[in-house]
């Protein structure tokens, strides 16, 4: 099977021959055309483009990290680092017996805390319904929040978790990435947070490169500042 | 601007643990400011400019000098007016359309910091006395928000104020007239520099960066001169210093000020 | 536009134009993708004297609530000049200029993103003109360009600028502003160059319906050029230096 990787921008063509068009990319007339930066891939039929760049999109089942930005009497909002604002109904954290009159929002989360979540529901008409009531979720109460460019958490993950375990076998932290690019990293050992922000950060800034698993594992393996 | 983001709470709560051993998250000493970077003539078009970085803060100065007429009851002295704009690309939170109280604010402190310093030497600025006289506009634009905007227009402004060249104009015809090659500096007499320091908890931190601004219950702006006198102040946000908070805060003022009257000095030696 | 003023010698008896470019030579072009820290893209451009700054929020929140669109996202684009910009200090305010123009580049723009799977958002372009010297609009559109591939704003083409014109009864490519006071005609020309198609199109001054022809081939073939500096911009910042 064919796997053609080729970097695109926008309003490249990648090819006129018929494939099928997939995810960022379009058809005009027998011209297959990018629609982002990124890199194209050719499967069997048909062509995508995995992007580098862009905000996260929700989907739903995702782990995200969001912030709680502001309440109601009836719900949260979440900044989620998307183009839309999550939205976390009271009856996820206070039961079904939540009463609007008796159970105040703020005793359990305020506008700065900082939750481990996931995406309920999404369409197109309305805002993501997230939840956290789930064993692990829920609010964050200790560990370093790193942003990275959600295009790039697939990398930081690795094929089959191998770029994230590295870093955390390596620096004896533990990390929760969110699809959305928040990823909370808590370290006993601070040496050891330092380098698991720094491996994150590099991941970040350097995902197109071919051999970076190497470069994070030599950096991890260094002894002192660089 | 503490309205600016709202700043996450695990961020918060380590900011302060970091400053009750004596550190800041991004390493610096309580008093420490960050990296500043100034490049002069940044817009050559311009009589003066200067683009200034104060750690991710960004601040470009333009000053433009043409004749004007004086100020009513100061027909013997030159016109200096200094402003400040927020970019909308700064900061996601900035809107466009009329500065609100913070930029307001911000554009005043940044000019009375300049003004009350007599920097600018406004009687070597007239044309003919009560009819015409220079005008010098220091227009500042942030680029990028990350914390005490205060320091980083100021620093601008004064930087392309020191390498700013002024046209010389004649009346003729009583009409203010180019004379050609008649470019000087513009006449400055002292070098002023703004130190805006914030409280969190009982901790004053100079130079506070965006999250510790976010954080920080209240803030105050000095400016001293190369005399080493306090020549502006003001104090902002909802907390209160103590006597002893300001006083050390003067203290500080004069102390880094004159670090950073260095870098302006040689700002200006570099591009002559 | 001021008068049209024969003093200035815009081209000379060996076909040099008054800043010593040939008829169809533009002027230095430089471009920087991602240039600013808070906004979600940026790109920087540098087109002879002119410096423009862009920066692109979204897809976001729309504010007030009832501008947003509930099929598409919308496109709002803020061309504005600092102060310090041109020869005489310009007041902060919005002229009518700013606003047209504001307007003109959000149409060029709006055929190539495509915004339908963003409802009740808004992405935000913002220009900035740290220094002008002629042909702002079309290095604005240029960068305007770059700044929203950045941001990930999905898009069927890039849309690159550059302006054509009339001085001394040739025509010429890219006019810079002692060209655009003096000379007899200026067209600034936005195109998408995979797509071939013309987005913005504006004239002042007097063309024959063959100088008008020929006007639109140099502009295009201006806006080829700019198109490969868009590239590479974009190129630099995502790809590295290597090929993969």
């Amino acid at each position: 099977m064919e796997n053609k990787r080729k970097y695109v921008i926008p309003g490249d063509v990648i090819t006129t021959a018929p494939y099928r068009p997939e995810q960022n990319v379009i058809l005009d007339g027998n011209k297959i055309i990018s629609t982002a930066i990124g890199i194209s891939e050719i499967h069997d039929d048909s062509i995508k483009v995995i992007p580098l760049t862009g905000k996260y999109i929700p989907k739903i089942d995702d782990l995200v990290i969001g912030k709680i930005i502001s309440h109601t009497s009836l719900s949260w909002e979440l900044d989620i680092n998307s183009c839309y604002v999550g939205f976390l109904p009271a009856q996820d954290v206070f039961g079904r017996d939540f009463s609007a009159h008796a159970d105040e929002l703020s005793s359990k989360l305020k506008s700065g805390d900082l939750v481990a979540a996931r995406i309920a529901n999404f369409d197109r008409t309305r805002d993501p319904l997230v939840t956290i009531a789930d064993r692990d979720l829920g609010k964050i109460d200790s560990g370093h929040l790193v942003k990275i460019s959600p295009s790039k958490v697939p990398r930081l993950i690795g094929k089959r978790g191998t770029m994230i375990q590295t870093i955390e076998m390596a620096t004896g932290a533990a990390i929760t990435i969110g699809q959305n690019g928040w990823v909370v990293v808590s370290c006993e050992i601070p040496e050891g947070l330092l380098k698991a922000v720094k491996a994150i950060q590099m991941v970040d800034e350097n995902a197109h490169v071919a051999n970076l698993t190497d470069q994070v594992k030599e950096m991890l393996e260094s002894k002192g500042e660089s | 601007m503490t309205s600016i983001s709202i700043i996450d709470e695990l961020k918060k709560s380590q900011i302060l643990e970091l400053l009750e051993q004596g550190k800041r998250v991004d390493g610096r000493t309580l008093d420490e400011p960050r990296k500043l970077i100034i490049e002069i003539n940044a817009i050559p078009k311009a009589n003066g400019s200067a683009r200034v970085r104060l750690g991710d803060t960004e601040v470009i100065c333009g000053v433009k000098i043409q004749p004007d007429r004086p100020f009513p009851d100061m027909g013997d002295k030159g016109i200096f007016i200094c402003t400040a704009e927020l970019l909308p690309f700064s900061h996601s939170s900035v809107e466009t359309g009329p500065p609100g109280p913070d930029v307001v604010e911000l554009a005043r402190v940044v000019d009375r910091g300049i003004r009350e310093s007599h920097m600018i030497d406004l009687s070597q600025l007239v044309i003919q006395k009560n009819k015409s006289v220079v005008g010098v506009f220091a227009d500042n634009v942030v680029v990028d928000y990350d914390g005490n905007l205060f320091d980083a227009c100021a620093y601008a402004a004064t930087a392309a104020i020191l390498s700013a060249k002024t046209p010389k104009w004649e009346m003729r015809d009583d009409v203010p007239t180019l004379v050609e090659g008649g470019e000087s500096y513009v006449p400055t007499t002292t070098i002023p520099v703004s130190i805006t320091m914030g409280k969190i908890g009982n901790y004053i931190i100079v130079d506070p960066n965006g999250d510790e601004w976010a954080s920080m219950d209240a803030r105050i702006t000095i400016t001293t001169d190369s005399n080493g006198n306090i020549c502006a102040l003001q104090k902002g946000g909802n907390g209160g210093f103590t006597f002893d908070d300001v006083i050390k805060c003067g203290e500080i003022s004069v102390k880094v000020g004159s670090k950073i009257r260095e870098k302006l000095k040689q700002a200006k030696e570099g591009s002559q | 536009m001021g008068g049209r003023d024969t003093a200035t010698v815009l081209l000379d008896e060996n076909g040099i134009r008054c800043d010593g470019r040939k008829v169809d030579e533009p002027r230095r072009i430089m471009i920087k993708a991602g240039v600013l820290k808070n906004a979600d893209g940026s790109a920087y451009i540098e087109f002879g004297d002119n410096k423009i700054l862009v920066g692109v929020f979204g897809p976001r929140d729309v504010h007030p609530k009832h501008m947003s669109n509930t099929d598409t996202g919308i496109l709002r684009v803020r061309y504005h000049m600092e102060p310090f910009s041109v020869t005489e200090r310009k007041n902060p305010a919005p002229s009518r200029r700013e606003i047209e123009i504001s307007k003109v580049i959000k149409e060029a723009l709006e055929p190539a993103v495509m915004l339908d799977k963003f409802p009740r958002t808004a992405v935000d372009v913002y220009i900035e003109v740290l220094q002008a010297d002629g042909g702002t609009r079309c290095a604005a559109l240029s960068a305007a360009s770059v700044a929203l591939a950045d941001a990930g704003i999905p898009m069927r083409d890039m849309v690159a600028a550059c302006a054509a014109g009339k001085a001394a009864d040739v025509i010429i490519l890219d006019v810079n502003n002692e060209e655009d006071q003096a000379g007899q005609a200026d067209m600034p020309i936005g195109y998408m160059p995979s797509l071939e198609k013309i987005t913005l199109l504006q004239l002042d001054g007097v063309l024959t319906p063959a100088e008008y022809k020929k006007c639109i081939e140099t502009g295009i073939h201006g806006c080829k050029i700019v198109y490969e500096l868009q590239k590479k911009a974009l190129t630099e910042k995502y790809f590295g230096n290597g090929e993969k």
